[in-house]
């Protein structure tokens, strides 16, 4: 399995400056018979938006935890996530002492839970939050509160109001962003976040997306968003990684993914994506289910619903290959995955809805 | 808000007129009627036949020959006075026998009240920490064991056993029959002395309740995700515990708290009973059993004014202690 990975480091991700690299990431429960995240190898540009995708289950929270050593007990996290303060400077977050773990999490790598309404303490407020972390960082209180009004205002919110309220009191999105300002509290280098924008409605959600592109240009913060929300994502990341079944399938540049995507269960997910524009005969749900994190198939863990399996496949799991620059995939066949499964969004705009991201 | 808190106190004050009420009608109720032991007392006494009926107004406030409503409104007025007329069998107003007992009874309540939150709390807050190990597994056991047990059983047994076995505690009474009462030491230890037996039957039985209670409210907290957020923004785990873990378990105990307050209040009328410790339990039973109408009015009032309280203390409070009932806006909880 190690192999895999590697080969897929080596295949090149097209990552020259990786902020966070993490090497054989596995998680495992039951003193490893269960695996929630199985063998995963990737790397995190600097000030870059990485977007991870996965469905429910399939370990993007794991992924998560993983960057801070955050897994809850009893699960083991073991491989290597290394940590790059600059170009020349490695230190493995998996090695830290208790004392540099606490100081590393929050005030270098910092992360946004899903569902802010449970993030904060309901008998707290808000601001008693904030004022929190910085003790608990040693940072002094007044100036750390004096740059909160400022994030805060920049998410648009009232700062004095919010700093003074019980969570409460706020609405899911002021939430949301109370909590967006509450990690950037201590000015880390990545932000993580995971579904951070899942409980809330699609214009709060499409308003906060906003927010964040223009925070990370202020704050000049590497962003890892995981959500099971592709269209979503794609409208922000700049490079994005696919996930199933705890492994991760397919990494690449955000427009090559999804105009070029070569793996099966990528295009799939593409295809079942709802819109709003096209016709409910043309989305395609994917048949079968994902496989449970005990006894995952020999082979690759998609074969059986993919419609481009083969024995090859059920019997050896597949490499990491190259599609292009920057662009891998795990799969045997991901050559002839493109004709095989036709995207049926035509295209990838009405995916994306970014500007930019506009393909011909 | 002010609402509120206006509509609480007149609440509370309905409550305790209805009580009164109700307390007037039950002992009516009850055969021989609330005069028959009086009259034939003060018969004995070779008082004329004619005065008897003066006597008795005098001494209860109320005529025994009015009409019933005209009874109703004198015992209400002078309830509302705080004079409950002169108990039947020891000759003394209601209200200064009350005023002698009530101490006693409070002070055993609340300290094995504030004992059994203490313990109960600390015990259940381990318990979630250590969820599933030995230790865990033992106290839950002790705790249904000690919770399925009635705290007079475990009073008879502490008395036979501490009391008229080892002679380590009196086995009546509040004080020392010699002891002074004032601040002094001897006075204080006689009193501990003398509650420490009822103390401990109310405490031993009560704690494994509220054990189980904070262990589960702990449990569900800890899985939490701002204890987890907490965690990774660096807070210390005291911090943690204290702040964002027991104060979030502990709240929904608060009115439970103040309830059981109440009730084991009621339950000092068998407690002390057993000890034969002259508390408000004490009275009211003797009352019961030499008929001794006044006495047993005034006492059953005392306690239930008592709950009332408690739980308007509990109304009122809540919502400074819970950020999250703001006062007005809901009726439930």
């Amino acid at each position: 399995m190690t192999t895999t990975s590697d080969r897929l480091h080596r295949a090149g991700d097209g990552v020259s400056d990786p902020i966070l690299e993490v090497k054989n990431a596995s998680v495992t429960y039951d003193d490893g018979d269960t695996y929630v995240l199985d063998d995963v190898t990737f790397s995190i540009e600097r000030n870059e938006i990485l977007g991870v995708v996965g469905e429910s289950g399939s370990g993007k929270s794991m992924l998560a935890s993983a960057l801070l050593d955050a897994i809850p007990a009893p699960g083991h996290l073991s491989g290597e996530v290394l940590y790059h303060p600059d170009p020349d400077t490695t230190v493995d977050v998996l090695e830290f002492s208790d004392a540099e773990l606490n100081e590393f999490r929050w005030a270098e790598v910092s992360m946004v839970f899903q569902g802010a309404m449970s993030s904060f303490n309901p008998t707290m407020k808000v601001g008693a939050h904030f004022e929190d972390t910085l003790k608990a960082h040693d940072r002094s209180v007044p100036e750390g509160l004096e740059f909160a009004r400022e994030i805060l205002s920049d998410l648009y919110l009232d700062p004095d109001r919010v700093l003074d309220s019980y969570p409460h009191e706020l609405s899911g999105g002021m939430q949301q962003r109370a909590l967006i300002a509450l990690s950037l509290l201590l000015e880390p280098e990545v932000l993580v976040m995971d579904e951070p924008t899942a409980a809330l409605d699609l214009l709060m959600q499409r308003s906060i997306l906003l927010l964040l592109e223009d925070i990370k240009e202020k704050y000049d913060v590497t962003m890892v968003f995981i959500t099971h929300d592709l269209p979503l994502v794609a409208s922000l990341a700049d490079r994005m990684a696919v996930m199933y079944a705890f492994e991760l399938v397919e990494a690449g540049p955000r427009d090559q993914l999804i105009n070029d995507s070569s793996h099966p269960y990528t295009r799939a997910l593409l295809n079942s994506t709802p819109n709003i524009d096209a016709p409910l005969e043309d989305m395609r749900p994917i048949p079968g289910k994902s496989p449970a994190p005990v006894n995952v198939p020999a082979g690759c863990s998609y074969a059986d619903r993919c419609p481009l399996a083969t024995e090859t496949c059920r019997e050896s799991d597949p490499a990491f290959e190259p599609v292009e620059a920057g662009h891998t995939v795990a799969c045997h066949h991901w050559e002839r995955a493109a004709e095989a499964i036709e995207l049926t969004f035509g295209e990838a705009a009405a995916v994306g809805g970014d500007a930019e991201g506009d393909p011909q | 808000m002010g609402h509120y808190y206006l509509r609480r106190t007149a609440r509370a004050f309905v409550t305790v007129f209805l009580v009164t009420s109700l307390s007037f009608g039950l002992i009516r109720l009850l055969p021989g009627g609330p005069f028959t032991l009086l009259r034939a007392n003060l018969l004995r006494q070779g008082v004329p036949a004619s005065e008897v009926d003066a006597r008795i107004a005098s001494l209860q406030n109320i005529q025994p020959d009015a009409p019933l409503w005209r009874q109703y409104l004198d015992y209400m007025g002078a309830a509302a006075q705080g004079d409950f007329g002169t108990s039947i069998s020891l000759d003394e107003p209601v209200a200064q026998i009350i005023a002698e007992a009530v101490p006693w009874t409070v002070f055993i309540v609340l300290v094995s009240t504030v004992l059994i939150f203490v313990f109960g709390i600390l015990l259940g807050a381990i318990q979630a920490y250590w969820e599933g190990s030995r230790f865990d597994q033992l106290v839950s056991g002790a705790s249904i064991t000690l919770m399925s047990v009635p705290f007079y059983v475990v009073a008879v047994l502490a008395l036979f056993v501490f009391a008229y076995q080892f002679g380590w505690f009196p086995t009546a009474g509040t004080v020392g029959p010699t002891v002074e009462p004032g601040l002094t030491m001897e006075f204080v230890t006689s009193a501990l002395n003398h509650a420490a037996l009822p103390i401990f039957s109310y405490t031993i039985t009560g704690i494994g309740g509220q054990a189980l209670a904070m262990r589960g409210n702990s449990i569900q907290v800890l899985g939490n995700d701002y204890v987890e957020v907490a965690r990774l923004r660096g807070l210390s785990d005291r911090r943690i515990a204290t702040r964002y873990v027991a104060r979030n378990a502990i709240l929904p105990l608060y009115t439970g708290f103040l309830l059981l307050l109440g009730f084991r209040l009621g339950g000092t009328v068998i407690l002390e009973q057993i000890f034969s410790y002259p508390g408000l339990g004490y009275y009211m039973w003797s009352a019961l059993e030499s008929n001794d109408y006044p006495l047993m009015m005034g006492t059953f009032l005392v306690i239930t004014v008592a709950l009332v309280i408690g739980v308007y203390i509990a109304d009122l409070t809540y919502g400074l202690i819970d950020p999250r009932i703001s006062r007005g806006e809901t009726d439930a909880y």
